[in-house]
């Protein structure tokens, strides 16, 4: 189970005037993810639902609120007044927060995530890639092989085993992404647009796959999206976001049982609900606010 | 014992392969007829105009005689012996300092903190050029083998320190965090995801150290030396040959391109994952 409370992300940056100024990101995002749940995040570009991801992986310190997994604290908040920056700089002045030991791997089976794109390494075959994780686990010499092969069949990519990522399609890379997240065998899979960057025919067919391996091996995921479709297919509760500063808009619950159609009435009625809420947020003007 | 000979005849075997493999690209990639249709003219402008008296043949010796000098370094002059003292001279400079720069620049890239303390410091003492070090060098260290092994370091030493930071500096911040997810510690960051993906810089870095180190081991050799190539070079200059400065270049060419051509080997067999691109 996922716990996020008040999930707050600052930025400081530079204005096209040479000033510093102020972005927040993430204003105040609570969000509690049930174990088994498919949740997907869906927003206009740039609301900060990749940040939140980031933030619920541990990969970056929110400026307030906390993230619990299984009742666990992922990353400290960022110190507030100058005598917590002092004292949290001295104590990470040479290992940044988010690093996980300077010699010994910490696999972290809870967790696995999946970006957008550059998640696989290109200097690492299929198999290689898949090695690596196997070899965080601890996972023996013997069995590695075996293992890292049975990962790539279950995401359909047999027989590519010892191609290099450049010589992959998109799709097939985010596949390979996919295995080497499960092979890490973790409860929760965080996914940040991992479909974005594939063309429409094969993301349906990845969405499919998707499907079926969550059905089968019972993860909970965490599905950031921009595609309202993609979000409504998949999910059981689809969480909006409205416009910088991201907070939650709205949490949607699909109730349709699976297999579910694309093209289906109930599908295009929510649809056309989360759209009304974008309209709304980016205009101010309520279209035709029935529901 | 008998599995341990077809050991090594596999072995051998793989070497003698990657020898040919590595002949031969270079066979395909330079002597082409491309490069014939500029460099068999040059030859035939290089040898006739000294023998029509177009140029004093004095100052312009013909690719012929060069040649005939060439040979007569190679049988009385122990050619070979000073190339030797000179290579070895090269590179012990050029392992100390890639053994040094390599995990300095890692350190550099990959940790704010060491960044901050080395960093200001390498970026005052690089802009010295390299030469300028030759007199302090000769007073502390005399003049012997760790005078022209230190000056060659210096050569060497900062592009690829620099470039290996550099490349170190610049992994995509989204590999690292892929891998951090995963629970990788930072030794495994830097064996994994850094140095694979700095590798490009850092064989960029040492083909411009090697460049360098050249320069560096010739102006060595030139000033505190009484063998190697440096020294040939200017003890010809002393009894005016000309015809053998111009081998002992031509000689210095060869092995620079050589190693470069090493260099783009090495590259193209550790970045195999580059080719497909």
């Amino acid at each position: 189970m996922i716990e996020a409370r008040k999930i707050t992300k600052f930025f400081p940056v530079i204005n096209p005037q040479g000033l510093a100024e102020g972005i927040t990101a993430v204003l105040s995002v609570s969000l509690k993810v049930e174990e088994g749940e498919f949740v997907a995040v869906v927003g206009p570009t740039g609301c900060g639902k990749s940040t939140f991801l980031e933030i619920m992986a541990g990969l970056q310190a929110p400026t307030e609120g906390e993230v619990y997994i299984d009742g666990k604290l992922v990353l400290e908040p960022l110190p507030s007044t100058r005598k917590e920056i002092e004292i949290y700089q001295r104590k990470y002045r040479f290992l940044s927060p988010i690093a996980n030991d300077l010699w010994r791997d910490i696999p972290k089976s809870d967790i696995a995530m999946i970006f957008q794109d550059y998640a696989v390494f290109p200097w690492m075959t299929a198999l290689e890639n898949v090695f690596f994780t196997l070899t965080l686990r601890r996972v023996p010499k013997g069995e590695r092989s075996y293992l890292a092969r049975k990962y790539l069949n279950l995401v359909g990519l047999s027989g590519a085993e010892n191609k290099y990522p450049s010589q992959l399609s998109g799709g097939m890379r985010q596949r390979v992404a996919l295995a080497r997240a499960l092979s890490v065998e973790p409860k929760i899979i965080l996914m940040d647009e991992p479909f974005a960057a594939v063309d429409a025919l094969a993301r349906e067919k990845l969405n499919e796959d998707l499907l079926s391996i969550w059905q089968s091996m019972k993860k909970t995921i965490v599905f950031v999206t921009h595609d309202i479709n993609e979000a409504l297919y998949l999910a059981d509760r689809v969480v909006v976001f409205s416009p910088q500063p991201g907070t939650v808009r709205n949490i949607i619950p699909v109730n349709l049982p699976r297999p579910r159609k694309r093209a289906s009435r109930e599908i295009g009625e929510l649809r056309e609900r989360i759209w009304q809420i974008y309209q709304y947020d980016a205009t101010g003007e309520i279209i035709d606010y029935v529901i | 014992m008998d599995r341990k000979l077809t050991y090594e005849t596999k072995g051998l075997n793989l070497v003698l392969k990657e020898l040919s493999a590595f002949f031969t690209g270079i066979a395909k990639n330079n002597f082409t007829v491309e490069f014939f249709t500029v460099f068999v003219p040059i030859i035939i402008l290089w040898e006739a105009l000294p023998r029509l008296g177009v140029v004093p043949p004095t100052l312009v010796p013909p690719p012929s005689v060069v040649a005939e000098t060439f040979w007569d370094l190679l049988v009385n002059h122990d050619l070979i012996g000073h190339v030797g003292i000179s290579l070895l001279r090269f590179f012990l400079g050029l392992a100390v300092a890639i053994v040094t720069a390599i995990p300095i620049g890692i350190l550099m890239g990959w940790n704010m903190f060491l960044r901050r303390h080395a960093l200001p410091l390498f970026q005052i003492l690089a802009p010295i050029p390299s030469p300028a070090w030759v007199p302090i060098t000769i007073i502390l260290l005399g003049i012997g083998l760790p005078m022209q092994v230190f000056l060659v370091f210096l050569g060497v030493f900062y592009p690829v320190l620099f470039d290996t930071y550099q490349g170190v500096k610049d992994t995509d911040p989204r590999y690292i965090a892929s891998a951090r997810v995963f629970g990788a510690s930072e030794l495994t960051l830097i064996k994994r995801v850094y140095l694979p993906n700095a590798l490009s810089f850092i064989v960029m870095g040492v083909k411009i150290g090697i460049a360098l180190g050249l320069v560096m081991l010739i102006v060595s050799e030139m000033v505190g030396a009484h063998s190697g190539i440096g020294w040939l070079l200017v003890e010809s200059k002393d009894f005016f040959r000309i015809d053998r400065m111009v081998a002992c270049m031509l000689t210095l060419g060869f092995i620079g391109w050589f190693l470069i051509e090493v260099m783009k080997y090495i590259e193209i067999k550790l970045a195999l994952w580059k080719v497909g691109r």
